[in-house]
């Protein structure tokens, strides 16, 4: 038989049945998690924003004026014809693709509950369509303003909300003397010590910025008198953005234009800061200064931009788009007399604080407390946990006695990454609650359990990312005459370092979530006012949604744990987007 | 070259740091006309004895390598002339069981005393890899890098352009120092790896192989730039290829397996008239 075979086909045949199962295995497995975790959170969003009742007419306006300029600003971004055709063409398979699937459960499995066609269709094509069609965008020449913007409103926004809150949270005026006396002289030294190429400047600004800190903390007390708040952030926050904005601009040429990007916004907000309040505008005092300030550096330094190069004319379309298209849709809803629905996740719900009234009920605290934590837990854990796997990776040897110490360490680290997080929780209990004395469930206690809890994680992936830096660098820069220290700062960090940050990302996204070890550190589950220094009482968003979702009324059940779920999501993607974007930046860089 | 002339006065005392070591030998002319007369001694090694754990790599190696010549190592593959040239600058050391018995003299003193350091002797003798391993950095900050490690404090620009004309690459470069080294090609990326070493103005320039990645024609270039390279500095060159040797160095020393130096003399009479059969073997290909 084998020689008929061969004689037929000229060199027999190989099977790759087991090959091809696999794929498909495989791709019909990763398919089905995405579309039933889709599904999970589209039922989510819907709730969160009570979108079940609202009324057809209603997400037909707001699709009209929002979703199809959109879309058509994706498209218009996706100038290159092999890329439109192909985003056309998953446009309408997707549409008729998913029309059968729904049809097709309609009529065999039952009726689909509490979901309505108008928002199958808004959720399951045309999100994942703009999406698609932005990723594409963003590979072609015009796309970089698409999704490259998108990132940068998002991460922006992360930057600014995580910033705007410390500032709330921590003493203006602590943060006022530690700017005054620490900050500005180290930035001063070290500029001069840059222009002027005098090291000893430069290496100077850092004890320089570490003795103002402590003079700053020494002094708080102290003294009694200080500026009004509108000075305050004048000083520490205005005036250098400004200066920043003015610093890029004139890089980029002019001086002019750098006076007058940093100079306009600036004199705008002092402005309605003094005296919009006195003059009966309606608007003022320090919050006015500073979003005004904030927003209108970098809206100038944009602007000259687009003028100045004509680089991303377009992308000023979109927030453009989106603002005109939002107010357009709320004009037509408002005129039409049109029902709204009524959103649980809405502007009260993230300024609020928690209530017995589900309709009154906000997150506000919460989320204060877990930006609080989360920033802390990344600092820590970052810095930790990349100067030991520096440590490891590049300073201990790799035999004798010490390599064996080495690898115990390393097996050790590898199964504390194992270890369930409530374990970890009874040792911040017992460690920076009891013995250290940190208090129960207060923030930095909190804080120092979940580094711990992260940190073999980060270690591990850090280990990875400084291990994939080829050999022939490291020994390039040790022929130079490179110290280790020299080598591993100059050559293996910088290289090592998206990956270290893709590691850090996705340790920190789980931080974020946990619940169990804040219960063992006893951190409540409630609290009615923001935190106000680290050594507060405190809640994080899911304690917080943990314990809604146990209170006895559906409308905690269904509508308020979906927009604190949201609220969640939200605040992870950004800055999860944040760091995508520091990685991105860092990768481009090499 | 006014001063590969030795034995005067003035010159012993200016250079009384490294007198006691400096031989004087007595060479005639290299392959390619360099040598003309008497040279100083830039690298000399005693009966070096090299082993990896149990396996000795290097077996009672002894040579002088003059000053501002170009010197080739060849031999077949694993017969220790790229472990020999890595013990002048002690990169052996990062191997954990590289042992080195003997003495190598550099600068009038034994490379592996106690009291040397090896990363500033690695500022004095600088290297060149087979594979081209720029930094994934810009072209300016590959060549100022060495600069940059020991905290130069002249005109780091000047020093980048003259290394980067030394290495004949600035004129392909000179618009575009900011963007990554990476971005050159193979045989460029070679050339700006030339340049880094030779920034920080070493004396020795240890080169493993460095055209046995590049295509001809780069190689080439390559091969021109070394013996500019030895106007100011002494090179030393470990190549599998025997045509090159023959072209651009001055002297040869021919390893053969087991890690023994069985010949070392002028390019010329290696190639020409060598005293072991087994090297006339090797050179006219028999084996190896």
């Amino acid at each position: 038989m084998a020689t008929d075979n061969t004689a037929t086909t000229a060199f027999g045949e190989v099977s790759r049945v087991r090959g091809i199962v696999f794929e498909y295995l495989s791709f019909g497995a990763s398919v089905f998690g995405i579309f039933a975790l889709a599904v999970l959170l589209i039922y989510v969003t819907i709730d969160a924003f009570d979108l079940a009742n609202a009324n057809p007419l209603w997400l037909l306006t707001y699709f009209i004026t929002l979703v199809v300029p959109f879309l058509g600003f994706c498209l218009y971004s996706a100038r290159d014809p092999a890329v439109t055709r192909r985003a056309l063409v998953a446009a309408g398979g997707g549409l008729v693709a998913i029309a059968a699937v729904f049809t097709a459960i309609e009529a065999f499995v039952g009726q689909i509950p509490r979901l309505n066609w108008p928002l199958a269709y808004l959720f399951v094509v045309i999100i994942p369509l703009t999406g698609y069609l932005t990723y594409v965008g963003a590979q072609g020449r015009a796309g970089s303003v698409g999704f490259g913007l998108i990132g940068r409103l998002l991460g922006g926004t992360a930057i600014g909300l995580a910033f705007t809150v410390l500032f709330l949270v921590f003493d203006a005026r602590l943060w006022f003397l530690v700017y005054t006396l620490g900050v500005v002289p180290a930035v001063l030294a070290y500029g001069y010590g840059r222009i002027r190429s005098v090291p000893t400047a430069q290496t100077a600004a850092v004890p320089v910025a570490i003795g103002g800190l402590f003079v700053a903390v020494f002094l708080r007390p102290v003294v009694d008198t200080y500026p009004t708040t509108v000075f305050i952030y004048l000083w520490t926050l205005a005036v250098p953005v400004a200066v920043a904005g003015g610093f890029v601009v004139n890089a980029r040429g002019s001086r002019t234009a750098a006076l007058a990007a940093a100079g306009g916004p600036l004199a705008v907000a002092t402005g309605v800061g003094l005296l919009g309040q006195p003059l009966g505008l309606g608007v003022g005092g320090p919050n006015a200064l500073l979003v005004v300030a904030v927003a209108g550096v970098p809206t100038a330094v944009y602007l000259h931009r687009v003028a100045d190069v004509g680089e991303g004319v377009t992308g000023l379309g979109l927030p453009v788009l989106l603002v005109a298209g939002a107010l357009a849709g709320a004009l037509l809803v408002e005129s039409f007399g049109l029902p709204a629905p009524d959103p649980w996740l809405n502007g009260s719900f993230v300024t609020e604080a928690p209530s017995r009234n589900a309709r009154e009920a906000g997150l506000y605290p919460a989320i204060v407390g877990s930006v609080i934590i989360i920033a802390m837990v990344a600092a820590l854990s970052f810095v930790l946990g990349v100067a030991t796997s520096v440590f490891l990776e590049e300073y201990t040897a790799d035999s004798g006695i010490v390599g064996a110490l080495t690898r115990m360490v390393q097996i050790n680290i590898a199964n504390l990454a194992a270890i369930p997080s409530v374990v970890y929780g009874l040792l911040g209990l017992a460690v920076f609650a009891n013995l250290i004395g940190f208090g129960f469930g207060t923030a930095v206690t909190a804080s120092l359990t979940l580094s711990l809890l992260i940190l073999p994680i980060t270690i591990i992936s850090a280990q990875e990312a400084i291990r994939s830096v080829p050999d022939d660098l490291r020994r390039g820069s040790d022929a130079m005459g490179a110290t280790r220290w020299q080598t591993t700062k100059n050559v293996v960090l910088p290289e090592a370092f998206p990956g270290i940050l893709t590691g850090t990302i996705l340790a920190l996204g789980r931080a974020i979530g946990e619940t169990a070890p804040l219960i063992m550190i006893g951190a409540a589950t409630t609290v009615f006012s923001a935190p106000t220094s680290l050594f507060s009482r405190f809640s994080a968003m899911p304690m917080q949604i943990y314990a809604w979702a146990d209170f006895p009324q559906a409308e905690f059940r269904y509508g308020v744990v979906a927009a604190g779920v949201i609220t969640l999501l939200i605040i992870l993607i950004g800055m999860n987007g944040t760091a995508i974007l520091l990685r991105n930046r860092a990768e481009g860089e090499n | 070259m006014s001063n590969t002339e030795t034995g005067t006065e003035t010159e012993a005392e200016t250079e009384r740091q490294t007198s006691d070591s400096l031989i004087t030998t007595d060479v005639e002319t290299g392959s390619n006309g360099r040598a003309t007369a008497s040279e100083r001694t830039a690298v000399a090694a005693r009966d070096v004895d090299v082993y990896y754990g149990d396996e000795q790599a290097i077996d009672g190696v002894s040579m002088e390598i003059p000053e501002k010549r170009v010197v080739a190592l060849i031999g077949p593959s694993g017969c220790g002339k790229s472990t020999f040239l890595r013990c002048i600058n002690r990169m052996n050391d990062m191997i954990d069981v590289c042992r080195v018995e003997g003495d190598i003299e550099f600068g009038g003193k034994n490379v592996y005393d106690g009291d040397v350091d090896p990363v500033a002797l690695r500022r004095k003798i600088g290297m060149v890899f087979q594979e081209p391993n720029p930094f994934p950095k810009s072209i300016r900050d590959n060549v100022a890098y060495g600069l940059k490690i020991q905290k130069f404090d002249g005109d780091v620009d000047a020093r980048v352009e003259e290394s980067l004309k030394s290495a004949a690459l600035w004129d392909e470069v000179n618009d575009k120092l900011d963007s990554s080294g990476l971005d050159l090609s193979g045989g460029q990326q070679q050339r700006l790896c030339i340049a880094r070493a030779i920034a920080p103005d070493p004396e020795v320039i240890l080169m493993d192989e460095p055209t046995s990645a590049l295509d001809p024609i780069a190689a080439s270039k390559i091969e021109d730039l070394i013996d500019d390279l030895a106007e100011e500095y002494t090179v030393i060159i470990v190549t599998h290829n025997m045509q090159q040797a023959a072209r651009i160095s001055d002297r040869t020393a021919v390893f053969l397996t087991g890690g023994q130096l069985v010949e070392y003399d002028d390019t010329t009479t290696i190639f020409e008239d060598p005293e072991h059969d087994r090297v006339e073997d090797y050179i006219t290909g028999k084996f190896g």
